[in-house]
């Protein structure tokens, strides 16, 4: 699991253009968004949508299903590890 | 009268990434910020002031720059050949650099960017003492961020306030202090 975390902690640097950013930068159980963690905001769910799908070949169609699994870096890899297609 | 209180500038070249780090360092959403937003953040925390983060009218905030966003523009540009980047596409307007320093700071007056063909101290201190024009405005971040590479720009600000002790604003101190 701790390997999972950092590939998307990278994948996710890279998405969304965190230049300069590293994955120890990012705790795995502090909000995604917000001013409390990343300080990501709702531009961003959509690349993170397109990450899971492209990466991970996890399809999200209900919004609210993305807020919940958007929560945090620990949460997204706990959801990618349980429905990831390839 | 309107002054200069403090005055920051950032090199070209310099990393902006280690200067995150060593002079703020708790403010993650830096990391998404373009090059020119990134330069306008750090010249604002150089000329902010204690106590930091209180919501206060009085405070505009005016940048200008001859190249606008089109360094991102070129960034998002090319990932558009692939899959339109909407984290690209939000700095892909140049009054964007604003807007960041307004939210951090809480500095809640008004917010201008001008994009000029060149750099000219006349129309900088004109566009800056009209700003002052209105009954509310008592100091501005006033800066000159022009990104023309994400390695390659110029990038100073000043801290100007009605009355004060420090240079009056005019050509010649805005000319001397941006040389010296």
């Amino acid at each position: 699991m701790e390997q999972l975390i950092n590939e998307i902690k990278l994948k996710l640097i890279d998405a969304l253009n965190l230049d300069g950013m590293t994955p120890e930068d990012i705790d795995d159980n502090a909000p995604l968004f917000g001013d409390e963690g990343l300080g990501l905001d709702s531009i961003d769910v959509l690349e993170l949508i397109v990450l899971l799908e492209r990466n991970y070949g996890i399809r999200l169609g209900n919004p609210q299903e993305g807020k919940q699994v958007f929560q945090s870096i620990a949460v997204m890899a706990d959801y990618v590890n349980a429905n990831r297609t390839k | 009268m309107l002054t200069i209180k403090k005055f920051a500038t950032i090199p070209s070249g310099s990393d902006l990434t280690a200067l995150y780090r060593a002079e703020v360092g708790d403010y993650p959403k830096f990391f998404k910020m373009d090059t020119a937003c990134k330069l306008g953040f750090l010249l604002a925390e150089r000329l902010a002031e204690e106590p930091r983060f209180t919501p206060r009218e009085d405070r505009a905030v005016l940048m200008f720059s001859t190249c606008g966003s089109l360094c991102n523009d070129r960034h998002y540009e090319a990932s558009v050949r692939e899959f339109p980047s909407p984290s690209l596409f939000v700095y892909t307007l140049p009054n964007i650099i604003t807007g960041e320093i307004a939210i951090r700071n809480k500095y809640e007056g008004e917010t201008s960017a001008y994009v000029l063909e060149r750099f000219e101290p006349e129309t900088f201190v004109a566009l800056v003492e009209q700003a002052f024009q209105d009954a509310v405005t008592e100091s501005a971040v006033c800066g000159w961020v022009d990104v023309r590479a994400d390695d390659d720009f110029t990038a100073f600000a000043f801290l100007v306030e009605r009355g004060g002790t420090g240079m009056e604003l005019n050509k010649e101190t805005i000319y001397g202090t941006v040389n010296q």
